[in-house]
């Protein structure tokens, strides 16, 4: 196989995820249909793309997600169990057998903020993990993440403090709000 | 040494008679490429072998019949054929989805085709070592299929952005897969 023209592989990714416009979209498919090397490279892209979308509904990556992601879930008929802590306060929480996914919504006044952080905490404040820069919408007035529901599914009974700290450019920090989610083992086995 | 035919020759010859090893040669190539492109645009492994199937039996029979007149304009044909296709597989997916809704789907479903997944605990780990926007990007076109004007909105970035996102997202996780993590 010797294509001339391989297709560049953004435009092939652009493809898969329907981002191209009409005309280039033609473009492409008409290649495709004579090419077996580009397409075996989008089949192979393919297979990443149905891999992700089969890891996310696993519900087991710890990530930021949007409102609408959380719609899919529930359109799907997955159940997505959410807490959502007062800023400065705490909150008690759990997760059942039946739970898909597991949303902590962080609400905040985000508007003035260039560049947030998420950090994640024990129970002594002590940082565990900082998801940088994460996306966010300054009009939301909140943060959704979503932990992994593997591992609280597992996990024992412990605390975790939330933070969102707000960057501006010149690298200042300021904490937009801290939530405290006390969680309790329902599950049964170890660490009950 | 003995030249490949090119797609546009087979067609000619089948078009001009009886001519059934250059049909197999015609049908080899063109199958996976039409199944491809109902991936693409029907999201079903079952749903593209239909389509793939469908537009088979329509090329062949135009081309038998001397219909295609142009057989350099064969792509042509053939993806016109794929899109009308489409959109009859969607008017009856439709239509099936409303019987089933209405006779009970659990009964009714087939059970879906396996398909050979990944190595899923390294896609995890790989997709977790990604970037919160580059995450976010990836698992809401290929989960949610957002578009780029959805989270051109989510990310508060421009659509030029997002795919600049995507690319890279997607070379980082393919480079990632290749080398284990």
């Amino acid at each position: 196989m010797n294509c001339a023209n391989p297709l560049d592989a953004g435009i092939l990714g652009d493809y898969w995820a329907g981002a191209l416009s009409q005309t280039e979209e033609e473009t492409v498919e008409e290649h495709l249909l004579g090419c077996d090397e580009c397409g075996e490279r989008l089949l192979e892209l393919g297979a990443l793309a149905d891999s992700v979308r089969k890891l996310a509904r696993q519900g087991s990556l710890l990530m930021v997600v949007s409102d609408r992601f959380l719609q899919r879930i529930a359109a799907e008929g997955l159940h997505a169990r959410e807490y959502t802590p007062p800023r400065g306060g705490n909150i008690a929480c759990t997760v059942t057998a039946d739970d898909d996914f597991l949303i902590g919504r962080l609400t905040a006044d985000l508007s003035g903020a260039k560049q947030i952080d998420l950090s994640l905490c024990d129970e002594r404040g002590i940082e565990r993990l900082r998801l940088t820069d994460i996306p966010f919408n300054p009009r939301g007035g909140s943060v959704a993440f979503q932990q992994s529901i593997t591992y609280a599914k597992a996990a024992p009974s412990e605390t975790m403090i939330a933070r969102l700290i707000a960057r501006d450019d010149g690298g200042a920090r300021s904490m937009l709000g801290e939530y405290t989610f006390h969680h309790t083992r329902t599950l049964p086995g170890p660490g009950t | 040494m003995e030249i490949e035919a090119s797609d546009a020759e087979l067609a000619a010859r089948i078009g001009s008679g009886n001519d059934r090893e250059a049909e197999a040669e015609l049908l080899r190539r063109m199958a996976p490429r039409i199944r491809l492109y109902g991936l693409r645009h029907l999201r079903s492994e079952p749903a593209a072998d239909d389509l793939m199937q469908q537009v088979l039996i329509t090329t062949l029979e135009a081309l038998r019949a001397g219909r295609l007149r142009e057989p350099e304009k064969l792509v042509s044909f053939v993806l016109g054929t794929c899109r009308m296709t489409v959109l009859d597989l969607r008017r009856n997916a439709q239509r099936k989805e409303r019987l089933l809704d209405r006779f009970g789907a659990d009964l009714l479903k087939p059970a879906p085709a396996p398909v050979e997944d990944l190595d899923q605990e390294l896609l995890a780990r790989c997709v977790q070592g990604l970037k919160e926007r580059e995450r976010a990007v990836i698992v809401m076109t290929f989960y949610d299929e957002q578009t780029s004007a959805d989270l051109a909105n989510f990310l508060g970035v421009s659509e030029a952005n997002v795919r600049v996102i995507r690319h890279r997202a997607i070379h980082q996780l393919r480079n990632c897969m290749e080398v284990g993590g």
